[in-house]
């Protein structure tokens, strides 16, 4: 019996995948235009949410649209919320990357800026190592209250999405507990710690560039690192097949030798050690000190940076830096306007729901197939 | 430890469980339903929020305390119907539509109050309605039993009469039964004629409307205001009741008032000079261990149920 | 059913310009290869697609037909291949799904329970109404299927492939059924790609091939090879030619293997055989007899209660997947599209799932995408993959591709055992054939082989010694495949026969 397969001469593989190709380009177009597209509907929302209650909404977006830019300390605001949302974009970005709805950032951040703090502001040092140190130590405590979840998912198959929350909870009232009675010293006004060692804050841009960036520190760098060290993670190191292969499909990594439980829980692990460096970027760069609530309403804002980004590394910092511009922006808004700022979480919600909604993407593309054929 | 003891055997102890549980039990029953019409609802925690937002401040302008239920249930029902509208028409991922359902809450219902009353944090300036507080006649007099069993919010009765008439609903009617035949066997439902998405809706439905019904309570029995993110991860804590009651209503009423429980307990232990902060800390440390034990009871079970097939075995 | 054109969105065309009529009261026969579109017509005629031209007639009007519901209420019922019940519920209680007896505004349970026992005795289909159907064996699932459909009023049923879980002893119990329905008025619509089966129960038979409708031709017309020339348009080889087996030594040995599921489940007893190199073991036995299990405690997905697994001589079992690959067995999958490739991932990386951590793919912790992909070309060569670029999701391939990759990728490992769980389920001729040439091409070049299979022509005729499986054991090892008979090894796989324990042994 002769073992050579049927060929097929109609077959031919160079035209084919040359037309692939160019499929795959017109693709990726659609794409970026469907995201953009959605942005914009989102805005158009929020402009409509705001003339239907009497708010004057050229105003509101004047100062939305332009505020970030329109003095330095407000660029350097933006600065500063984009580097802490593109280090959570890129943290969240791993968990999902598995197919794992893993939403304990908010609560490592915390976790990870009382770590730091603590080894910051009691710990003599000398400098860089005042840096390193407090940075290593926070990484290493958000590694294992990601870890806590990613375990509990992996080997006990506890509904991540809970134990997650229920988790942040936790560690925000103990933040609290902690700031409350042990970190703020006796006899103080307010709520706050100690300010940290001088060697252990990151250098703030606006003595080096003479112009007032406010708190945008050089944890900038930080995020510029963890966008490259996160695609290289993803993308070529046998950790991250291990991860992708795991988010298209489970059962076929288990059958194929993956060791699925173990990356599952590292999935969550180093999602944590990463949202880690933005709680630490909040106490070394931003705060300098501790003071209450110093990572709230974070929570979900990495999530919609790492969605807007289809959780591709190398578009995070470009959904990082729209982000925390609409961020800033709305707060400029309401100072400006009198209009809530709470106006872009609606926007972000409206962002969200219309890219998760497939049929509207399906749609564009059927359509744009239909006018080509035409 | 004694004066503790002697808290959680009093009556005032137990007539508290019942009240906190009630913002528990209700949003648990509604996403049990969408859970076994096998469309797990995580938006519980915004619909409840966008409820007690909407019932307060319709409370407010009416003055009166049933068009404000009405107006929250509405509400709740509605964002219920959209998260059912983005993920069964438009096929968005369930879960990150719920996701983007709990943002718009959260930020939609501080906006609307900024915008209507000048202040983000609540609405305690303004003067709204409350659900009626229900004397039962007799039973009110009782020692013990009555000052637990009387003199509840309405919607406390509401939530656990709803427990049967979830049960009822869910195993006796012809509805309850296609929505449970949906969420186990999709295929199986359609092929014999059963309107699959219309059962979905109806399950995200009802799970915003019990889910509202929660919402409602907290601002308007529980306390008597809308505060920013007052559901404080209720909706959530719902979502692990459903779980742990092994997705019947009996067992999701059991593991609410288990929370609730330990809720209260916080609450009391308050008084009695722990840090507050700890002792909020409970209910949540409680989920957590029992989704433990609970995924170590079940593994346990399947271990036992190997042994003893090994040992018919070696017989 | 006439000038019936089915184009799915995506631009499948699914069935082009078919007519398609059955006379009431006879059996009638829907042939065709997988994806010749027998499944789209009759999931045009009961409401599940709607067609994208063409009429349907019953008893001679014009009927339109959108929801299952619509079909239900004009009398066609339809028995799904993979059932359509609701496990937790009871037998009684899928019979009346959807169309449930009401007392009040509750439904009446015993009314259902009633109706199912007397529709039961009436048509001669055992079940017992309060069992819950999670809980009973599949033949009488396949009843409950049929009488959900006669509850319903019924009056053509469309059965599709309704002999492929059976044994030959069940399936005679069902062709008597199905012989009584008609008896009793009914028609009905068979699908099978089971040419013998066909020959035996139909009146008339309707060839499909390539979306179109070949022929309708009468039984006493018609034979196997003119059937099998209609489905493929060419003659096709019933029989598989192999050379006499050159055994070697023992690769795999297992001895009293046990496993129990998580739910308490006896799936494996006392369970031992050897497999040789440069042989084909068979597995013989009606699904859901442990064949699901045994595949799965070898490759390692599942952790045995206890026994022996030697592979050379070295143990295997409770190995994680990848130990046991690493140890020298591949595995095709009982369900390949679904857990034999991940859709969404490239063809590349479909391709190293097993292998990707190892050199030349990983090389001082990160991985090499040029290895990757010149890895990948080479298969798609050698395979005849039909796919233009290998950065291209699996999901973007045709079904016969898919499976191509999985075979590609397994038998490029070099396995010294391979494991071949319902290698021809759910594939048409073509691949059918291109498959059982792989199978043998490894036998040949010294690879020990496990082939598990539910249908029992092909496990007889591509096996060189064959195992039949009930109720978790092994009942028979047949040291020579030669001149068995289905029948015989029907009562095995019915367990009303068992080898002794001596004489299997004499065939481990």
């Amino acid at each position: 019996m002769q073992a050579t397969l049927p060929t097929t001469p109609s077959f031919d593989r160079a035209a084919e995948r040359a037309r692939v190709q160019q499929e795959r380009r017109r693709s990726a177009m659609i794409d970026v235009f469907v995201t953009l597209g959605t942005i914009a509907l989102a805005l158009l929302i929020g402009f409509l949410v705001m003339l239907i209650v009497g708010k004057d909404p050229i105003l509101a977006y004047a100062s939305l649209l332009s505020g970030p830019l329109s003095r330095s300390i407000r660029t350097g605001r933006w600065i500063e919320d984009a580097t802490t949302l593109i280090i959570l974009g890129l943290s969240v970005s791993i968990p999902f990357r598995a197919r794992q709805f893993s939403l304990g950032a908010q609560g490592q951040m915390f976790m990870a800026a009382m770590v730091a703090a603590v080894v910051a502001i009691y710990l003599p040092m000398p400098p860089v190592v005042a840096v390193l140190l407090p940075l290593v130590a926070a990484m290493i405590v958000g590694f294992l209250v990601g870890l806590l979840p990613g375990l509990m998912k992996a080997y006990l198959n506890a509904n991540e999405i809970v134990s997650t929350l229920m988790l942040n909870a936790v560690i925000v009232l103990l933040y609290d507990f902690l700031l409350t009675n042990v970190f703020t010293p006796p006899g103080s006004q307010s709520l706050r710690s100690e300010l940290i060692q001088p060697n252990s804050m990151l250098l703030r841009f606006t003595p080096l560039v003479g112009v007032n960036l406010g708190r945008a520190n050089l944890a900038v760098l930080f995020a510029a690192i963890l966008v490259f060290a996160v695609w290289v993670l993803l993308n070529r190191t046998p950790f991250g097949y291990e991860i992708r292969t795991i988010g298209a499909n489970e059962k076929f990594a288990r059958y194929g030798g993956i060791n699925t439980r173990r990356t599952i829980a590292w999935s969550f692990a180093i999602g944590g050690a990463i949202a880690a460096v933005a709680g630490v970027h909040l106490v070394l760069g931003v705060h300098q000190r501790l003071i209450p609530g110093i990572a709230a309403g974070l929570g979900f804002e990495g999530i919609v940076v790492a969605l807007l980004a289809r959780n591709n590394p190398l578009l995070i910092p470009v959904t990082g830096l729209f982000y925390s511009y609409l961020r800033v922006g709305g707060d400029i808004m309401e100072q400006e306007a009198a209009v809530g700022a709470e106006i872009v979480q609606v926007i972000q919600a409206v962002i969200i729901l219309l890219l998760t909604a497939q049929v509207l993407v399906d749609y564009v593309k059927a359509r744009n197939q239909r006018v080509r054929e035409a | 430890m004694e004066q503790a003891l002697q808290v959680i055997f009093s009556a005032t102890f137990i007539a508290a469980v019942l009240r906190v549980t009630t913002p528990i039990l209700l949003p648990a029953l509604g996403g049990l339903i969408a859970e076994l019409g096998g469309v797990a609802n995580i938006a519980l925690e915004g619909i409840m929020l966008t409820a007690a937002c909407a019932g307060v401040l319709i409370s407010i302008a009416t003055q009166s305390e049933w068009l404000g239920l009405l107006a929250g249930v509405a509400m709740g029902v509605l964002m219920a119907l959209v998260l059912a509208f983005f993920h069964l028409n438009l096929k968005a991922d369930i879960i990150l539509a719920a996701i983007a359902i709990n943002i718009l809450a959260s930020g939609g219902t501080i906006f609307v109050v900024f915008l209507l009353t000048g202040d983000k944090g609540s609405t305690s300036a303004l003067v709204s309605k409350q659900m009626p507080f229900v004397e039962i006649p007799i039973i009110k007099d009782i020692p013990l039993i009555g000052p637990i069993v009387s003199g509840q919010n309405l919607l406390t009765y509401v939530a656990f009469i709803a427990v049967a008439l979830v049960s009822v609903f869910l195993y006796r009617t012809r509805a309850g039964i296609h929505l449970r035949a949906v969420g186990e066997n999709l295929e199986a439902a359609r092929s014999v004629g059963i309107n699959v998405r219309a059962q979905q809706y109806l399950a995200l439905a009802l799970s915003g409307l019990l889910a509202a019904l929660g919402g409602v309570y907290l601002s308007m029995g529980y306390v008597k205001f809308f505060a920013r993110d007052m559901t404080a991860g209720r909706g959530f804590i719902a979502l692990a009741a459903i779980f742990l009651g092994g997705k019947t209503p009996l067992g999701t009423m059991i593991a609410a008032l288990v929370f609730g429980a330990a809720e209260a307990l916080s609450v009391q232990l308050g008084n009695l000079r722990v840090p507050n902060q700890l002792v909020q800390m409970i209910p949540y440390v409680a989920t957590l261990v029992a989704l433990v034990v609970y995924a170590l009871v079940q593994r346990q079970r399947a271990i036992a149920r190997q042994r003893k097939f090994r040992q018919t075995q070696a017989v | 059913m006439r000038n019936i054109t089915k184009i799915y969105p995506n631009g499948v065309l699914a069935d082009n310009d078919v007519t398609f009529e059955v006379r009431a009261g006879e059996i009638h026969a829907l042939v065709g290869e997988n994806g010749a579109g027998k499944s789209t017509l009759m999931k045009i005629l009961y409401g599940m697609e709607r067609p994208t031209s063409g009429q349907i007639f019953l008893r001679g009007k014009p009927v339109t037909i959108h929801t299952p519901h619509e079909a239900i209420a004009l009398g066609i019922g339809m028995v799904h291949q993979n059932f359509m019940l609701v496990p937790s519920f009871t037998i009684a209680e899928n019979i009346v799904l959807g169309a449930e007896p009401l007392r009040g505004a509750f439904v009446d349970k015993r009314a259902a329970i009633a109706a199912t026992t007397r529709l039961a005795q009436q048509y001669g289909l055992t079940v017992d109404p309060e069992a819950i159907v999670d809980a009973v064996p599949v033949g009488m699932r396949q009843r409950v299927e049929i009488l959900k459909a006669l509850y319903r009023g019924a009056d053509v049923l469309i059965l599709d492939e309704p002999t492929a879980v059976l044994t030959p002893q069940e399936t005679h119990e069902l062709f008597t059924a199905i012989r009584q329905l008609v008896n009793a008025g009914k028609t009905v619509i068979f699908i099978s790609h089971k040419l013998r089966e066909v020959m035996e129960i139909s009146d008339r038979i309707s060839v499909m091939r390539d979306a179109r409708m070949v022929g309708t031709i009468d039984k006493r017309d018609a034979d196997e090879h003119l059937l099998a020339k209609m489905m493929v348009g060419r003659e096709v080889f019933l029989n598989i030619e192999k050379p006499p087996v050159q055994r070697g030594p023992v690769v795999l040995k297992v001895r009293n293997l046990e496993y129990a599921t998580e739910a308490g489940v006896e799936a494996l007893k006392h369970v031992s055989f050897n497999v040789y190199a440069g042989e084909i073991l068979g597995i013989a036995g009606v699904e859901g007899n442990g064949q699901t299990e045994l595949v799965e405690v070898i490759a390692g997905l599942r952790a045995p209660l206890s026994g022996v697994i030697e592979l050379d001589g070295k143990s295997i079992a409770g190995l994680t997947p990848r130990g046991v690959r690493q140890a020298g067995v591949a595995h095709i999958p009982e369900d390949r599209l679904t857990n034999g490739v991940a859709l969404a991932s490239s063809i590349q990386e479909n391709l190293i799932v097993d292998r990707y951590e190892r050199e030349p793919f990983t090389r001082g912790g990160l991985m090499r995408p040029a290895e990757i992909e010149r890895n990948a070309e080479a298969l798609i060569e050698q395979y005849a993959i039909r796919a233009p670029d290998g950065t291209l999701p699996v999901g973007s391939l045709s079904g016969g591709n898919m499976q191509k990759v999985v075979v590609a990728r397994e038998l490029s490992s070099r396995p010294k055992l391979l494991i071949a769980a319902q290698p021809t389920r759910g594939v048409d001729i073509g691949a059918t054939e291109f498959m059982h040439e792989q199978l043998v091409k490894a036998r040949n070049a010294g690879v020990a082989i496990l082939l598990v299979s539910a249908d029992l022509s092909e496990v007889m005729s591509l096996s060189d010694r064959l195992a039949v499986m009930h109720d978790g054991r092994i009942v028979a090892i047949f040291p020579d495949t030669r001149g068995l008979t289905e029948e015989e090894v029907g009562l095995y796989m019915l367990g009303t026969k068992t080898m002794t324990q001596a004489e299997i042994e004499r065939n481990w």
